[in-house]
């Protein structure tokens, strides 16, 4: 782990511990848990099963290994997939000296955030009974609009300063300009706003699970495993709290993590009001 | 030169756009469905009788441009629609849920303020000390975190363990002023987000405000030190951070959602999720078409009142 100037080592250190167990879980998990047992009844403690049995029958702590995963690639293809619309709109808003072509760009946008999150994710899965790759792509579509805006807002400050007037002049290529020079230059800023969006993107994903949006009913899901096993809450609390404190310690410790390691190394102590969703 | 009354006019015209996208967006919603939308809502019971009275009930045999407009200027006479589930209007499974959501809404945002801006100023008067980095942290933590997750747990320690509270709302039907217990969870779930958004908000706000030329004045003065906090840096640590309000309505809309299907409170969230499950789509738009048309309203008004309070605060219109 790379130490980077101005970290704060408490908070660091904090969210690494905290996110490591959800995140190994999620990543190594799936290449532990070997095959599926036979069938128990539902909601049992003891019996061979070491967090009892879920909903189905199922062996908890199995599901526990298989069920880090889908929310961890969801959540990063979403976020990727954002990125990847969002960086050339707001680039181009940014650079060019179109009134209309920005106005074009941006102004549907607005229009857009002011539909809940959660609520445009619920109207599609009314009608389409999205899967995970669908899930993906609709929390993507719900994060463009303030991503692209983020991606404008900081091109544009980059694209005003004397540098990119004299690259103008040159006749050095849009290319150059918007990559080479202002994509470069708000790189920083686009990592800290990855990281606070990653950390938003996780949590949208993990809720549309819990509602049901983009899962199947007894997928092998953290969230799903909450929800569906919440019935049996008085009878086998383990089936629910452990993959609650999993999500818990994932989201909580993303965010302590990417707050410390992007905390830029000159900021003033509680400078700057943070953003996220 | 853009003058503050052009401001408000441009900002309610945005209002105006953003109504209207939401309109034809959760109208849209009937035409993207593949192919002919009465036989896919149909879904498992393909009979032609059902498949018939969804036709009619959603007046699919007229064309697209008609149905919006009469669909659109119901929603001005509060007509939403009939269900295609039970054949109940709309209006009446809205009327049915408001009750409950709004009581949730309003508590939360009666508590919301005093905890958010308490806990900010708290931590900015013990800037950099064990207090500070505690409240800092544990806001950062939380705000991140699924109101489920976060809620569940609650749960397994409130009720399970310790037997406090009662684990969910079944039972009290939408009385639930008069079964105070229930609601202390399900507040506490729906609080959990917003009030570290705005405990952060405000601890950075108090520290710059308090670490300015004028507090430095007035400390020269000789004003007391509980006057310069709450008369004089706290209006204006106050301000800025009331931008970021209109984020919190965000939240609090999906936090409904989520937190009456956790507990099982009978009010507009639950009704949309459980329309959501039957695919009852009437149902799913008059819904979207109130909470989409809140937010907007919301946000319009937060933009307005952080216009009024701090001009130089740049707001997008």
């Amino acid at each position: 782990m790379k130490t980077l100037a101005g970290i704060r080592p408490g908070r660091f250190t904090i969210g690494l511990v905290i996110i490591a167990v959800p995140l190994t879980l999620a990543l190594l998990g799936p290449l532990l848990a070997g095959e599926p047992g036979p069938r128990a009844p539902s909601f049992t403690l003891g019996g061979g099963h070491w967090l009892g049995t879920d909903f189905v029958g199922r062996d908890v702590w199995q599901q526990v290994l298989l069920g880090g995963r889908s929310v961890v690639l969801v959540a990063l293809a979403a976020t990727t997939l954002a990125y990847l619309v969002a960086l050339p709109l707001g680039l181009i808003s940014a650079l060019t000296h179109r009134t209309w072509l920005e106005e074009l760009l941006m102004r549907p946008l607005d229009v857009l955030l002011a539909v809940p999150s959660l609520l445009l994710i619920l109207l599609v899965a009314a009608v389409f009974s999205p899967g995970a790759v669908g899930l993906s792509l609709l929390v993507a579509v719900v994060n463009i609009p303030d991503a692209a805006r983020m991606v404008r807002a900081a091109a544009a400050e980059a694209a005003s300063r004397p540098a990119v007037e004299a690259l103008r002049m040159q006749g050095e290529t849009w290319w150059r300009m918007a990559v080479g020079y202002v994509g470069r230059s708000i790189a920083r800023t686009l990592a800290a706003d990855a990281g606070v969006r990653l950390t938003g993107v996780l949590y949208l994903v993990a809720t549309a699970a819990f509602l049901g949006v983009g899962v199947a009913p007894d997928a092998s899901d953290w969230a799903v495993m909450v929800d569906r096993n919440r019935t049996g809450l008085f009878v086998q609390p383990w089936a629910v709290v452990v993959p609650a404190l999993l999500i818990v310690a994932l989201t909580m410790g993303s965010n302590l993590l990417f707050d410390a390691a992007l905390e830029k190394p000159h900021r003033r102590k509680g400078n700057g009001c943070e953003r996220g969703r | 030169m853009i003058g503050p009354r052009s401001w408000v006019a441009r900002r309610l015209l945005l209002g105006v756009a953003q109504t209207a996208a939401v309109v034809l967006l959760v109208f849209s919603l009937t035409e993207a469905l593949p192919g002919d939308a009465a036989v896919a809502l149909a879904g498992d019971q393909p009979d032609p009788e059902r498949i018939a009275a969804i036709r009619e009930a959603m007046h699919l045999d007229r064309p697209a441009y008609e149905r919006l407009a009469d669909w659109a200027s119901g929603l001005l006479h509060g007509d939403f629609g009939t269900s295609l589930a039970s054949g109940r209007p709309v209006s009446s499974y809205i009327a049915d849920g408001f009750g409950p959501t709004v009581l949730l809404a309003v508590l939360t945002m009666v508590l919301l303020v005093p905890a958010g801006v308490g806990l900010g100023v708290l931590a900015a008067g013990h800037e950099g000390r064990f207090v500070d980095r505690l409240v800092s942290s544990v806001t950062l933590g939380v705000y991140a975190v699924p109101e489920f997750a976060f809620g569940v747990l609650l749960v397994t320690v409130f009720a399970l363990r310790l037997g406090w509270l009662p684990p969910t709302a079944v039972g009290y039907g939408t009385d639930l002023l008069d079964h105070p217990a229930a609601l202390v969870l399900p507040v506490l779930v729906l609080l959990s987000r917003p009030v570290c958004s705005l405990a952060r908000l405000v601890r950075a706000g108090m520290i710059d405000a308090l670490a300015s030329p004028y507090v430095a004045q007035a400390r020269r003065y000789g004003i007391s030190g509980f006057r310069i906090r709450y008369a004089h840096a706290l209006p204006n640590a106050i301000a800025p951070c009331a931008q970021q309000l209109a984020r919190t309505v965000d939240w609090l809309l999906c936090g409904v959602i989520v937190v009456e299907a956790l507990y099982v409170i009978p009010g507009l969230g639950t009704v949309l999720i459980n329309a959501v499950a039957e695919r009852d789509v009437p149902v799913v738009q008059g819904l979207a078409v109130v909470f989409g048309l809140t937010a907007v309203v919301l946000n319009l008004g937060a933009d307005l009142v952080v216009h009024r309070l701090a001009p130089r605060a740049g707001v997008a219109a």
